[in-house]
């Protein structure tokens, strides 16, 4: 047995994302004297909240063995909804917020029930319902956004609180409501088993198609409250909003340690991955990068953080004998 | 006695104008400048933006002698959550001035909102700045540079016939505008009847499947009107594909390599043509202004071209 701190770095599976994270972290405030102002970590921390909280969910239905590719296009059409109830139906803000995270909670429900009674594989399945989604999105909007967002729900999206993003706040809040369950609940217990061994876990008297089926719902509504919170971000309902939230959160949970087949990983690991594309996402503007070459950089340093994960966890390992 | 009291006075006279002249306008000088420019996204019509952009750049070094860095920070889709991301982490980096081409300016608002917090000098091109905020703006006429290529689709139609439009990206106001005045001007015609109207969202091939789609539904289809640049080459491209150069009479919008091209080739007929270039340019030269201190202009018209066989040369 050699250093008790890294035999306790080798056991602990975040060690190799937190390292990532450090490193890359270090590196930009090294190489950009603008990376560490307060207002950038606010834009960094701000630009997280809304993916990260896509990465929760997916994060969770991942634990599960699952994957959700509309999930992006629910937090769209939950915002859009939550601006017509707003502005054209008007409804009192925070109940129309209430409202579309709601609906993003049975949007979740359909995918499920779809899931665990046709039982079709949750990816095909949520290709086909994002474009229903996405379709029903462009058919209440007609691609234009919905203005006069209530200014008293702008603050959940631009306001600051000592002066951290309140969305972040929001995101950390979700994540550790997660994190709670997953980790000391007997629920949280069940996903594990469910995604390493979907038929044990049967055996075993864990009610299976239930715990999917809830799981797909606190992911969509997750989504839903993603999708009004970039409402209150915007000022307006935009129907492109979730476009970009498709395989980020998905990438993102893998460089966290989260395996896509299931079993293995934690909502906290995902948005330390997330937390590493969101900082290359601006260190890539604060050096000027060609948008061309965006692309092969953001690739690269994903590679490196995921190669240099796998690398010092053998390194260690080995160290530890 | 006297002399010293009118020596006196002149020097009390002196003092302020020397101040004034010091704070006049325009004439606050930096070594450096570094500007920012967000275009809508990825786009080549974006890159003859930035190519004015730089012209202007080396220009403002030659004549005085600062050096003038250009930065172009495009987003990767044209997602108005990305674009307001990339706006506020140059914003980190504390321009001299940022040149934005805004995707849905009340989608854009608070990061605009945050640059004049952080009195950042703000110029759009290609855009118009949200409902009550006071932003210098640059582009041309967009109205009128549909309803320049609308005119001629209903001339060279002698006024009758079946007609598309294609829309652009719905959600971006010059977009939409263009598309807008395609109706008004089709609509002033009783013998053009649109029978359909697609939406690109600014992809090529977007274009080319919703157009090739379009024209399978509607056979008798005479004539086609596009919203941004991306629309016309892939309308052309269906029209290729479809063998339809005869029957279907395509004009384009601005002046991207492959449009000219079409019209070349006899595919397009014309196009009427913003001037990318010319936007990139005065982007940065208001940005400069500002930057000195000097007072700009509201909005700047850098006009419209229109393109045929004739002028646009081998």
């Amino acid at each position: 047995m050699k250093t008790e701190p890294l035999s306790i770095l080798v056991r602990n599976p975040l060690a190799g994302v937190f390292v990532a994270l450090t490193v890359i972290f270090a590196l930009s405030a090294l190489l950009s004297p603008y990376f560490l102002t307060p207002y950038n970590l606010s834009v960094i921390a701000r630009g997280l909240a809304f993916v990260g909280l896509i990465t929760i969910a997916q994060s969770m239905l991942m634990v599960l063995g699952e994957l959700d590719l509309s999930l992006g296009v629910i937090g769209g059409l939950c915002g859009v909804i939550s601006g017509i109830l707003m502005v054209k139906l008007g409804i009192e803000p925070y109940s129309a917020m209430l409202l579309a995270v709601l609906l993003g909670a049975c949007l979740g429900l359909f995918n499920g029930l779809l899931v665990t009674t046709l039982r079709l594989h949750s990816l095909v399945l949520t290709i086909g319902t994002a474009g229903i989604f996405g379709g029903a999105n462009l058919v209440l909007t007609r691609g234009v956004a919905i203005t006069g967002i209530p200014k008293e729900v702008q603050f959940l999206g631009r306001g600051d609180v000592l002066g951290v993003p309140v969305p972040f706040l929001i995101m950390l809040a979700a994540l550790a409501v997660a994190t709670f369950v997953m980790v000391k609940t007997p629920f949280g217990r069940y996903m594990y088993a469910i995604g390493n061994n979907q038929a044990g876990a049967r055996m075993l008297g864990i009610r299976v198609d239930r715990i999917r089926l809830l799981v797909f719902v606190a992911a969509g509504a997750i989504a839903g409250l993603a999708g009004v919170l970039m409402v209150a971000r915007l000022g307006t309902a935009q129907p492109s909003i979730g476009d970009t939230w498709v395989l980020a959160p998905i990438a993102a949970s893998v460089i966290g340690g989260v395996a896509t087949t299931g079993g293995v990983g934690s909502p906290i690991g995902a948005i330390f991955g997330a937390g590493i594309i969101a900082v290359i996402e601006n260190i890539i503007v604060l050096f000027g990068v060609s948008p061309y070459w965006q692309g092969i950089v953001s690739g690269a340093i994903v590679v490196l953080a995921i190669s240099f994960d796998a690398i010092s966890r053998r390194y260690l390992r080995r160290e530890n004998g | 006695m006297k002399k010293i009291a009118t020596l006196l006075a002149c020097a009390a006279f002196a003092l302020p104008v020397a101040a004034w002249a010091q704070d006049a306008a325009g004439t606050t000088k930096k070594d450096s400048y570094r500007f920012v420019i967000v275009p809508k996204v990825v786009h080549p019509w974006f890159d003859k933006v930035n190519e004015g952009a730089q012209q202007a750049a080396t220009a403002l070094k030659a004549q005085t002698g600062a050096s003038v860095e250009v930065i172009y920070s495009a987003p990767q889709t044209a997602d108005v959550v990305q674009q307001n991301q990339i706006i506020d982490s140059a914003l980190a980096t504390q321009p001299d001035g940022l040149a934005i081409d805004l995707l849905d300016p009340s989608g854009n608002q608070a990061s605009l909102e945050e640059a004049q917090s952080q009195n950042v000098p703000l110029v759009l091109f290609d855009s118009v700045p949200p409902e009550g905020m006071q932003i210098t703006h640059i582009g041309s006429d967009f109205c009128e540079q549909a309803k320049i290529a609308s005119r001629r689709l209903v001339e060279i139609l002698n006024g009758e016939g079946e007609v598309a439009i294609m829309m652009g990206v719905p959600t971006a106001p010059n977009h939409s505008i263009r598309a807008e005045c395609h109706r008004q001007v089709f609509a002033e015609h009783p013998g053009i009847k649109v029978v359909a109207e697609g939406i690109d969202n600014d992809s090529i091939e977007i274009a080319q499947q919703q157009a090739a789609a379009i024209m399978q539904a509607n056979p008798n289809l005479k004539g086609w009107v596009a919203s941004d640049a991306a629309g016309p080459i892939g309308i052309g491209q269906a029209i290729v594909e479809a063998g339809k150069q005869d029957q279907v009479t395509l004009v384009g919008l601005d002046n991207l390599p492959e449009m000219i091209e079409m019209i070349r080739n006899g595919v397009a007929d014309s196009s009427s043509a913003s001037q990318p270039e010319l936007q990139g340019y005065w982007s940065v030269m208001m940005l400069w202004a500002q930057a000195t201190g000097a007072p700009v202009p509201g909005y700047v018209d850098t006009g419209n071209a229109f393109l045929t066989k004739d002028n646009i040369g081998d």
